[in-house]
């Protein structure tokens, strides 16, 4: 007996992956998200781990997902394939959406967001960016994460338009749709606006543009005083904002008319949410309806309720300010991001360590990564593991060769020397 | 002379060798050319060749062929 069924659906921002999305949430699946043409032997890994009653996607990939199911139906480009599982228990019945959480470094944990997490948040975005029925944002990130599924969950709520886009901004068909179609918005990371810069945006004539979005890992001030700049020139809002994707999107934001006088801060806390420090640690704490019902490394994970009563440990070290707003200091655990990629720094570590069979290690430095490695003869295997394994292009990190690697007292892997801040 | 240049450039970029380059090489057409390899190309070439490539240029270099054509506008021969 099928319980409650669960999904998988795969794709690009189509009308057809769209509709099978809001399908699945019509008749209350729980579906999982995945940008499959990343990595399609991920996807059956993830697909052999949680047992979806059904997987949807473009047809061209469908075909080549090993345990493709028996029942096929076809909707143009897309298909669904559906068979049933047995399980122990239903899946948690305010399960809405599992999304992953590194981007493609291949870890098969998932984020749980509810049915409640997804319309809260929506609530809350529509509510802060003042959206409206007349908005038309045009899409610039997959809606296999968060952040896209945030643009998509907000224009929704409030009935406005999406114009479904897969085009890069560095592409003309991607300025002939915003044209034509006469766009509104759109949402970008920090490696857009750094595209952005280079095609001098502030120079581009956009008659129908009325705000942008930033969030997904911190936008150097630099350019943050420049898009505040080109949007006051230009009549438009530009929002900085920033959120995880444990909290389904978005936990604060700046408010457009405060970007100048609030330049290097994460803004403060969104509608319906809290934000302050751990007293001890001065982690940032989140707490609102939009937190995540937990963590989700295996199908039993499927059945569990709500684990974190809405209050999400953010991992990041922050200050505040008279006003409650927060300023990022740095990380409690090691992540980087690297062209909007979240890439687990011990996981990218232990990886090539395996992969070379000698000591490496890595560290952040600006937007880049710096691998010290040991071995000379390595350095075609480390850049051969970037690319296939972890999709870093090799202009977003160097390697350095060094004779040894610092060591803490203790015997640990030092990085403090190479740090620098 | 600039030609081999160029293809020493895109070939370096998108970590192909020179010899799947040719004129109808187009953006896309390969995993290793995405938008972001894109924005590092045009950054070494404008290093290479000393230009500033043009937002429309940017946009319009959509092949090896193009590039080259784009190029030559800027003074560049081939």
């Amino acid at each position: 007996m099928t319980l409650r069924p669960s999904a998988f659906l795969f794709g690009s921002n189509q009308v057809e992956a769209l509709a099978i999305y809001l399908a699945a949430l019509r008749t209350g699946h729980a579906v999982f998200l995945y940008d499959a043409a990343a990595n399609l032997p991920f996807a059956e890994q993830l697909i052999e781990l949680y047992r979806p009653d059904w997987i949807a996607g473009p047809t061209v990939y469908l075909d080549q997902i090993k345990g493709a199911m028996d029942e096929v139906c076809h909707l143009t480009e897309y298909s669904l394939s559906g068979r049933t599982i047995v399980r122990e228990h239903p899946v948690y019945h305010d399960l809405a959406v599992l999304l992953t959480t590194s981007g493609t470094t291949g870890s098969p944990k998932l984020v749980r967001l509810s049915y409640d997490n997804l319309q809260t948040n929506a609530s809350s975005i529509s509510q802060y960016l003042n959206l409206n029925d007349s908005e038309r944002a045009i899409t610039t990130l997959p809606f296999f994460y968060s952040y896209g599924l945030s643009v998509v969950n907000s224009h929704l709520n409030v009935r406005a338009s999406l114009i479904l886009n897969n085009h890069s901004v560095v592409t003309r068909d991607f300025w002939e749709l915003f044209k034509q179609q006469e766009a509104t918005s759109f949402a970008g990371v920090p490696y857009t606006y750094q595209m952005l810069k280079r095609m001098k945006f502030a120079q581009m004539d956009l008659p129908s543009m009325r705000y942008m979005t930033q969030a997904g890992g911190r936008l150097d001030p630099s350019l943050v005083a420049d898009f505040a700049n080109a949007a006051a020139g230009k009549g438009w809002r530009f929002y900085v904002m920033y959120g995880q994707t444990e909290a389904t999107a978005r936990i604060s934001y700046i408010p457009s008319e405060l970007i100048q006088s609030k330049m290097g801060s994460i803004g403060k806390a969104i509608p319906d949410g809290e934000l302050d420090l751990d007293p001890e640690t001065q982690e940032l704490i989140y707490k609102g309806p939009n937190v995540m019902l937990g963590y989700a490394k295996s199908e039993e994970d499927l059945f569990q309720g709500d684990l974190l009563n809405g209050v999400l440990r953010t991992g990041d070290i922050a200050s505040k300010d008279v006003d409650a707003f927060f300023y990022v200091k740095g990380r409690l655990k090691r992540f980087a991001k690297i062209f909007g990629l979240r890439v687990n720094l011990d996981e990218l570590e232990q990886h090539l360590e395996q992969e070379i069979g000698s000591e490496l290690s890595c560290i952040e430095e600006g937007e880049r990564l710096v691998l010290y490695y040991t071995t000379a003869e390595s350095a075609e295997a480390i850049r051969e593991r970037m690319s296939s394994v972890f999709h870093i292009h090799h202009s977003g990190y160097r390697l350095e060769l060094i004779d040894e690697l610092p060591r803490t007292a203790s015997g640990k892997k030092g990085l403090s020397p190479f740090a620098g801040a | 002379m600039n030609e081999q240049k160029l293809r020493h450039i895109f070939a370096e970029v998108l970590e192909i060798p020179e010899s799947q380059i040719s004129d109808e090489l187009t953006y896309n057409s390969i995993p290793q050319w995405d938008s972001i390899s894109h924005m590092a190309l045009i950054a070494a070439i404008d290093d290479g060749f000393d230009t500033m490539i043009d937002t429309d240029d940017v946009i319009d270099m959509s092949s090896f062929g193009k590039a080259k054509e784009i190029l030559a506008k800027y003074g560049v021969e081939f």
